[in-house]
């Protein structure tokens, strides 16, 4: 017994030091289980919670997956050791650009070029997606080859997008067509709207296997872990860091799609604002490294759930709403106060 | 004043790296403290100057043990410790350096400059030092900026000044306004404990010598009852000694000429040839430019001017991996700073350069990546736990073969080492050589940047000295000694 005992402690503190996801699989496991109290599980009418239950992560889930597929490209410049605070505002000007093109009430850019249906849905989703890795690219650029700190140019790009969209976006009110394209996002599986939550695990598994399994993203570890060393080993530094941002450019303007899709209409001014904290949010807690070279696909899909499942919670448990955001920064700290025990092992 | 060091013991990890090491400093000797790079003489004077704690053994302070835990600490005993690489302030005023971190002050917290200003004078003075305490510290050449170290260490009542390697970054007549100082800090009954590479230089000027070798202490006595020669013996040890040479080879076909190489402030007009299976050593003092022509030639820095050839071809490489595509790699010198990606595992460390190679429709395949690593740590008999491991959890030697192995997987023609056997251990150190020796026997010229004369002797067939920014001197075969590089690093070849 106490043999046992010592085995399943010398285990878990191998896995809380050695395993970087061990501690975020944990916090997860906890507020999930929180998650399960405050739905009132009941063993006897265990079909009526489980329909409960699964109802309410398609909710959380699909709540997410805009943030999830923000966070994920966040992950990425933040292992290459950069920032990125304009994705909130490429989120915003993408999504006036995909209003612009499908506009329903006549003026539409794509209707007037003759194009309809799905033909020019498509054509209008690889657009805005070739438009977001553009304000992307312009990032990048100013990053890589200014030589300009990558805090300061996304500070800079997140004020001129959407205060340039607003601008432009002043007295024009695009519809979008939800009742032809909506279905993009809500179409339902099973009687469940999963559209989003399945982009965002597509997107997801696409991403893990870039990052896994491909020079690229072996590259975006070298540069944020010694930009030096990786650049005197002959790897071209500057278009990994480019890249990056280009890469979630591209991806906040899918989320911006998906988000339109769902809702069938746009805030300028307040549409995604705060996306880029949230997107920090959930990748450092998902276990990644702040001054880049370490973080994960896997955990940042974790970090998104914790932050998000959190939310959840605070709502089920009736939690004045003012208050929730004190408890992800409450969550955020915590998450950076475990990482060093890396510093310290 | 009395410092003992007693039985001291020290490791890293696995590796110790001081084995009972014993020895006494007293206040007016000026003692050298010799020895190879990574023979224990930083960490013996870390632990002195409170950065390290001893695994074992003892220090005491005229008679009675001392724990230094801090840096702090050790400034309250009296011992100074003026590093190699100095880290001034530059922008402040010399008197607001030398009062750094123990500044006067007025009631409320406010500085004191009037009287941090008057103390500086007086203490300048005393030492006949002419620098005016007002002057910013950038202004002043490497020699005043030591100077102003050293009244720092005054100022806080030293009684025993670490100073490490003072010289590497000083001129001549420099030199010569240092040891005057050191001199009159000896008479007023300081003790120095003086680190140095130059012999003759701390023939010159040191009373007593201890010579370290591989963390034992191997020799020590008066300065006055040894000769260079035996100092310069018991540094390197018998070990070294009979390490073999590189036989010195007729070689023909020329791979890479260089012609009137220029850089602002780096390099200048330096021209020079290597051939195919040659190994070429190029030396010289800190400051010589040999690394910086090399990182130029390599594309790191490529806004030089005058003409790179290769095969014969006129050549500039614009980019690093331009550089790598025709064949010409540069191992960096100081692997953790350079070369080692800390959080990849040694199989990607060991094959980072050539990472394409290993897709497949843009997806990394496992399996060629893991054999063409596993033959270079075969080959280079690398002791590691698991491929996936990180890369920081290996030996310093076994990490630079891993860096090795990363640049031979490029099937490089010029082969750039800087610095190769930096901070491995004597055994490694051969045993890189040894591989070093086997790359240039398949037809690859190699070049070796290294300050250590021994490494340069030991594993090159003839060798360039370069004295800021030129060559000055090329030595070949047996006129490879110590004592004319030396002679050529210090300017005084001509």
């Amino acid at each position: 017994m106490d043999m046992c005992k010592n085995k399943v402690i010398k285990w878990f503190s191998a896995q809380w030091t050695g395993n970087p996801l061990f501690s975020t699989t944990l916090a997860l496991c906890a507020i999930i289980i929180l998650q399960t109290c405050a739905l009132g599980f009941d063993y006897a009418s265990f079909g009526e919670w489980w329909s409960k239950f699964c109802n309410n992560w398609i909710i959380v889930l699909r709540n997410n997956a805009t943030t999830g597929i923000v966070s994920l490209g966040m992950a990425f410049v933040i292992i290459s050791a950069g920032i990125d605070l304009a994705v909130g505002s490429t989120f915003v000007a993408s999504g006036a650009l995909f209003l612009l093109l499908l506009d329903s009430s006549g003026a539409g850019l794509l209707a007037s070029a003759g194009l309809s249906g799905w033909t020019a849905f498509s054509i209008a989703v690889v657009l805005v997606v070739l438009f977001g890795a553009l304000l992307g690219g312009v990032n990048g650029v100013l990053v890589a080859d200014g030589g300009i700190p990558p805090f300061i140019v996304t500070l800079g790009t997140m004020k001129i997008y959407r205060s340039v969209t607003q601008h432009f976006m002043q007295g024009r009110s695009p519809s979008f067509p939800s009742s032809d394209f909506g279905s993009f996002s809500t179409v339902t599986i099973g009687g469940y709207m999963v559209m989003p939550i399945v982009y965002w695990l597509l997107i997801a598994a696409m991403l893990y296997v870039i990052s896994k399994k491909t020079v690229f993203g072996t590259h975006v570890v070298a540069v944020g872990s010694n930009e030096k060393a990786a650049k005197l080993t002959g790897i071209s530094v500057k278009a990994v860091k480019r890249m990056v941002y280009v890469m979630t450019g591209a991806l906040v303007a899918f989320a911006s799609v998906i988000q339109i899709c769902r809702i069938g209409s746009m805030d300028y001014s307040n549409a995604g604002s705060g996306y880029e904290m949230d997107a920090i949010a959930a990748v450092i807690v998902g276990g990644t490294r702040m001054s880049g070279g370490r973080g994960t696909v896997i955990g940042t899909m974790l970090g998104v759930l914790i932050i998000g499942v959190m939310n959840n919670l605070l709502n089920l448990y009736g939690v004045p709403p003012f208050l929730r955001e004190a408890f992800k920064g409450v969550i955020v700290i915590i998450a950076v106060l475990l990482q060093k025990k890396e510093a310290t092992s | 004043m009395l410092i003992e060091f007693s039985n001291i013991y020290k490791s890293f990890g696995p590796v110790e790296v001081l084995h009972g090491v014993s020895m006494s400093v007293k206040g007016g000797q000026i003692m050298a403290l010799l020895g190879e790079n990574g023979a224990g003489k930083s960490t013996l004077m870390n632990i002195l100057g409170g950065l390290l704690r001893v695994d074992s053994g003892e220090i005491f302070l005229d008679g009675s043990p001392v724990v230094m835990r801090s840096p702090n600490e050790s400034i309250a005993h009296g011992i100074a410790f003026i590093h190699q690489e100095l880290s001034p302030a530059n922008d402040l005023r010399v008197y607001e350096n030398m009062f750094l971190g123990r500044e006067e002050r007025k009631r409320f917290g406010f500085l004191d400059r009037a009287k941090m200003r008057q103390k500086a004078r007086e203490l300048l003075a005393d030492l006949e030092i002419e620098i005016d305490e007002e002057t910013y510290m950038r202004d002043l050449d490497a020699s005043h900026k030591q100077i102003v170290e050293i009244t720092r260490a005054l100022l806080c009542e030293a009684r025993t000044i670490i100073m490490d390697e003072p010289t590497t970054s000083l001129a001549e007549h420099e030199i010569e306004l240092l040891f005057k100082l050191v001199r009159k800090l000896v008479a007023q009954g300081v003790g120095i404990i003086f680190i140095s590479h130059k012999l003759n230089e701390v023939k010159d000027l040191c009373t007593d010598y201890v010579v370290l070798r591989n963390g034992y202490v191997v020799a020590s006595g008066k300065m006055d009852e040894v000769t260079t020669e035996q100092l310069s013996e018991h540094i390197v040890g018998h070990e070294l000694a009979q390490m073999s040479r590189t036989a010195v080879m007729h070689h023909e076909d020329e791979i890479l000429r260089v012609e009137h190489l220029s850089r602002e402030r780096q390099f200048s007009d330096v021209s020079f040839s290597v051939k195919s299976g040659e190994i070429l050593g190029i030396t010289g003092l800190l400051g010589d430019g040999r690394s910086e022509l090399f990182r130029s030639i390599f594309g790191d820095t490529p806004d030089y001017e005058g003409q790179v050839y290769l095969d014969g071809q006129p050549f500039h490489a614009k980019s690093t991996s331009q550089a790598i595509r025709v064949g010409i790699v540069l191992v960096p010198s100081n692997r953790k700073e350079n070369a080692i990606i800390p959080d990849l595992s040694v199989l990607y460390n060991g094959t980072l350069a050539t990472l394409r190679r290993y897709c497949r429709l843009g997806l990394l395949r496992r399996a060629p990546q893991e054999s063409e690593f596993l033959v270079h740590a075969a080959d280079f008999r690398l002791k590691y736990g698991k491929l996936d491991d990180l890369v920081t959890t290996l030996s310093g030697g076994n990490q630079q073969k891993v860096v090795l192995s990363r640049w031979l997987n490029t099937n490089p023609r010029v082969l750039i080492l800087d610095n190769p056997t930096q901070g491995v251990d004597i055994g490694a150190k051969q045993e890189i050589y040894e591989i070093i020796r086997k790359v240039a026997s398949t037809g690859v010229a190699v070049v070796v940047l290294s300050g250590e004369g021994q490494e340069i002797i030991r594993l090159c067939e003839r060798t360039l000295v370069m004295y800021h920014g030129q060559i000055v001197g090329e030595l070949r075969g047996d006129d490879m000694t110590e004592q004319a590089i030396m002679k050529y690093a210090t300017g005084l070849g001509a």
